[in-house]
């Protein structure tokens, strides 16, 4: 019997997270008297900011190490797994690792009675108004947190880890007992304080998760790409053609890659408060992925399709309250904010506080401390009502 | 960075294993690294080498190796600055992958001309472009005929045991041949297994000082390298290097000998183990680690009464001619996995097919042999394809001859 666990993490921002959470299972794993071993998906590397990324746990009560690696280590990715972690829940919209994926839904490869556990502080119920139909019965868990990032090569100690591990354990005692964690987590630290998480996070887990039935969940609106046999490669197949150029003014006027859009990378998108632009056009100069269309009356339309959420444009927006990053959970689909800004002001601005709310997070730190956390104020309009 | 919740280990007690340690493939070289004692390090990154330079330069930061660790400008002078290492006595180490390997090649082609027993490590990967990170093998065995000792690992274990067998059999005297250790990209250097770590006290009576004697560049003993000697030299010089190889076949049966008695029966045979091959009719030969799910697929098999082994060949230079002849010979057909292509040869094949294939060719009574080419740049080489290529080479036997030569797997097609 061979147990799969796959952990879905943001790339550089939870890189270590993910191959701790990996390495832990393993030697817990060990402990228990198991054989297991533990991989990244070699394809995410090198990662780049946000992308979503896999590591994978593999977990055998019986099997030798061979056979585990074989059924298990000579493969790129799993077929199914067990339980798959997630612990940045925006990745519930769905993840485009590279390009030639498509954007495949986070419960993909979760299998019949297994379980999809997400660290989020949004209910069952939310979380489920973007993650696709499955065809059989599945269980869903929550873990209350939020992502914990960090940045590159550092790894926010925040209790995350041991918490993920405590909920992997209610979740499925198949692959690691709780009081393995713990034991373990005691042993390695002598810190009372992370066995203790555990295993809180254990009970709570216990609670917080639910059957998902088929009819549970939305039908998936990506198209997931075939790959073309080697005679239908034009020849020379190494030479790819350039989106075709173009450009106009208005919503997606600039020409863009369709292959790998890339805004499953985001946990956090820009909301614009267009009244108050002053069209200096920085955010559409230093936005390094292109997402801002200029409009004919000056101001610039976010692109939240291929936005990848890297808080640069509110980093250098010069006007208090203009740009400010949200949850990437609060909204449900890509639309043009200019359109909707355009055909009501009065409208898009109430909408635009309510989805800004009172929390205005700074971009995350290449420090390990994470992101921060400050309280916003909410600026009048700045447009005559019409 | 440093795990916050402490290094990654199990104790045990061994005389010759100190500790259980969850490591990947890179890591585990790094840790051969250690325990060899090297003293000079050049460093370039290029994935999937680059977590093994990583891994030394912590290792190194963190007191437990006193070694120089020198980042190169390229792949080119990282290799120069190894190879001008071990001319002075220093135990050197470098490695690489892909294209950077490629791209330091005049200074591997004369590190073996100059007979420097350096070790390198190749994490195979595809010769992009297109840009591709994982694993192929005609990076390595671009080597394969300048001189080098060139072997596989198949796990991380194997990784770990074979820089020390490696820099054994290259610097002993009567090798002096440099040495490249491969290993898979991904599959391998990527995957993490808890892993027994040899004592240092167990690999210091396995692994005897690097001495090059009166060959060493010192300004106490002036000596010139690599002279310019044209057609006078050249010939007589090549043929010491064959010898050296020739005399390598020894040197390697003791070196693993020794490593048996040490460290416990790790290895049967040096040059290629074999799996369920006793009454055996077809058997696949493969490099690396693509081992695993090709013994799994000849244990399935085998549940069904189907008489197939497999050949885990290790050794490729020297190639192990005597011993595979008298090994494959044994057997009704024979299919070799190539993670490589060698453009344009004979019927298109691997580069391990055409060498195997010649080998077996002075017998009476040869295997029907088939070729097959896959996992190329990183595309997996499942079970099931396993069982795929025995299906077609017990087809074979059957037949007397393949019905093509060479078969892609995993192609889409
Ligand atoms: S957050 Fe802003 S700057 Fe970054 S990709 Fe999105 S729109 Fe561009
Ligand atoms: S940076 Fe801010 S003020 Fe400047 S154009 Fe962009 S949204 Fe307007």
């Amino acid at each position: 019997m061979i147990k799969r666990v796959e952990v879905n993490y943001r790339g550089i921002f939870q890189k270590m997270l993910g191959k701790y959470i990996g390495s832990d299972i393993v030697q817990i794993a060990t402990r228990m008297g198991k054989v297991a071993f533990s991989n990244g998906r070699y394809s995410d590397a090198p990662e780049r900011n946000g992308i979503p990324c896999k590591y994978f746990a593999f977990v055998s009560p019986d099997l030798s190490e061979e056979e585990l690696e074989a059924e298990c280590g000579a493969k790129l990715d799993i077929d199914e797994a067990d339980v798959s972690i997630v612990v940045d829940d925006t990745m519930v919209k769905g993840v485009e690792p590279w390009g030639w994926h498509g954007v495949r839904p986070i419960n993909e490869k979760v299998r019949e009675k297994g379980c999809l556990l997400v660290v989020s502080r949004h209910p069952h119920d939310h979380l489920l108004q973007f993650i696709g139909k499955k065809p059989y019965s599945y269980r869903l868990a929550t873990l209350e947190g939020g992502a914990s990032l960090a940045g590159l090569w550092v790894y926010k100690d925040d209790l995350t880890r041991e918490r993920v591990l405590g909920a992997l354990a209610a979740v499925d005692p198949g692959i690691i007992a709780i009081e393995a964690v713990e034991a373990y987590l005691l042993d390695k630290t002598k810190d009372a304080r992370r066995a203790q998480a555990a295993r809180e996070a254990y009970e709570a887990t216990l609670r917080r998760t639910r059957i998902v039935t088929p009819e549970e969940g939305i039908d998936w609106p990506h198209e997931v790409p075939i790959l073309p046999k080697w005679h239908e490669f034009e020849e020379t197949g190494v030479v790819v053609r350039s989106v075709p150029r173009g450009f106009q003014l208005g919503p997606r006027g600039q020409a863009r890659n369709d292959a790998f859009k890339r805004g499953t990378t985001k946990t956090h998108r820009p909301v614009v408060r267009f009244d108050l632009c002053i069209k200096c056009t920085l955010c559409w100069l230093d936005c390094p992925d292109e997402c801002f269309d200029p409009t004919d009356d000056g101001l610039f339309d976010v692109d939240y399709e291929v936005c990848v959420g890297c808080h640069k444009c509110a980093a250098v927006c010069p006007i208090p309250e203009c740009i400010v990053m949200v949850d990437e959970l609060k909204f449900t689909d890509d639309k043009s904010p200019w359109e909707a800004y355009t055909k009501s002001p009065q409208a898009y601005i109430e909408w635009a506080e309510l989805k800004k709310g009172k929390e205005r997070i700074a971009y995350p730190h290449v420090t390990g401390q994470g992101v921060n956390i400050t309280e916003g104020t909410t600026v009048p309009p700045k447009v005559a009502a019409v | 960075m440093e795990d916050p919740l402490g290094v990654a280990t199990v104790a045990t007690a061994s005389p010759v294993w100190e500790r259980e340690e969850l490591l990947n493939g890179c890591q585990a070289v790094a840790q051969g690294v250690r325990l060899a004692d090297v003293d000079v390090i050049a460093a370039y990154p290029i994935r999937p080498y680059t977590e093994v330079m990583d891994a030394l330069s912590k290792i190194i930061a963190d007191g437990q190796l006193d070694a120089e660790y020198i980042i190169a400008d390229s792949e080119h002078s990282q290799f120069e600055i190894v190879k001008h290492a071990s001319s002075v006595g220093a135990r050197a180490f470098g490695g690489s992958s892909g294209t950077g390997w490629m791209f330091g090649f005049e200074a591997l082609v004369v590190a073996a001309t100059d007979r420097l027993p350096t070790l390198f490590i190749v994490g195979n990967r595809a010769l992009d472009d297109p840009g591709a990170f994982g694993v192929e093998h005609n990076d390595a065995m671009a080597l394969r005929d300048m001189g080098w000792l060139l072997c596989w690992a198949a796990t991380a274990q194997e990784a770990l045991e074979h820089v020390l067998i490696g820099y054994r059999i290259a610097e002993d005297k009567r090798v002096l041949m440099p040495m490249a250790l491969a290993m898979d990209g991904a599959f391998l250097t990527h995957s993490q297994h808890m892993l027994k770590v040899p004592a240092k006290e167990a690999v210091s009576r396995f692994l005897p000082a690097y001495d090059l004697g009166d060959r060493r560049l010192h300004p106490d003993n002036p000596v010139s390298i690599a002279p310019q000697v044209n057609e006078d030299w050249v010939m007589e010089l090549r043929r010491q290097n064959w010898e050296a190889a020739r005399r390598a076949k020894g040197v390697i049966a003791e070196a693993y000998e020794e490593f048996n008695t040490i460290f416990g029966e790790r290895y049967p045979s040096p040059y290629f183990d074999e799996f369920m091959t006793d009454d055996a009719e077809t058997v696949l030969l493969g490099l690396g680690a693509v081992c695993m799910p090709a013994r799994t697929a000849v244990r399935r098999l085998r549940e069904q009464g189907k008489k197939v082994g497999y050949i885990n060949l290790r050794w490729f230079r020297p190639f192990p001619t005597q011993e595979l002849r008298a090994s494959l010979g044994r057997f009704k057909s024979v299919g070799v996995i190539d993670r490589n292509f060698a453009h344009g040869s004979p019927d298109c094949g691997g580069i391990v097919f055409q060498d195997v294939r010649s080998c077996l060719y002075p017998l009476a009574k040869r295997p029907a042999m088939v070729d097959f080419i896959g996992g190329l740049g990183g595309r997996d080489l499942s079970i099931a394809d396993c069982i795929r290529m025995y299906d077609i080479t017990a087809k074979a036997a059957r037949d007397g001859a393949p019905e093509e030569c060479v078969t892609w797997i995993g192609l889409r097609e």
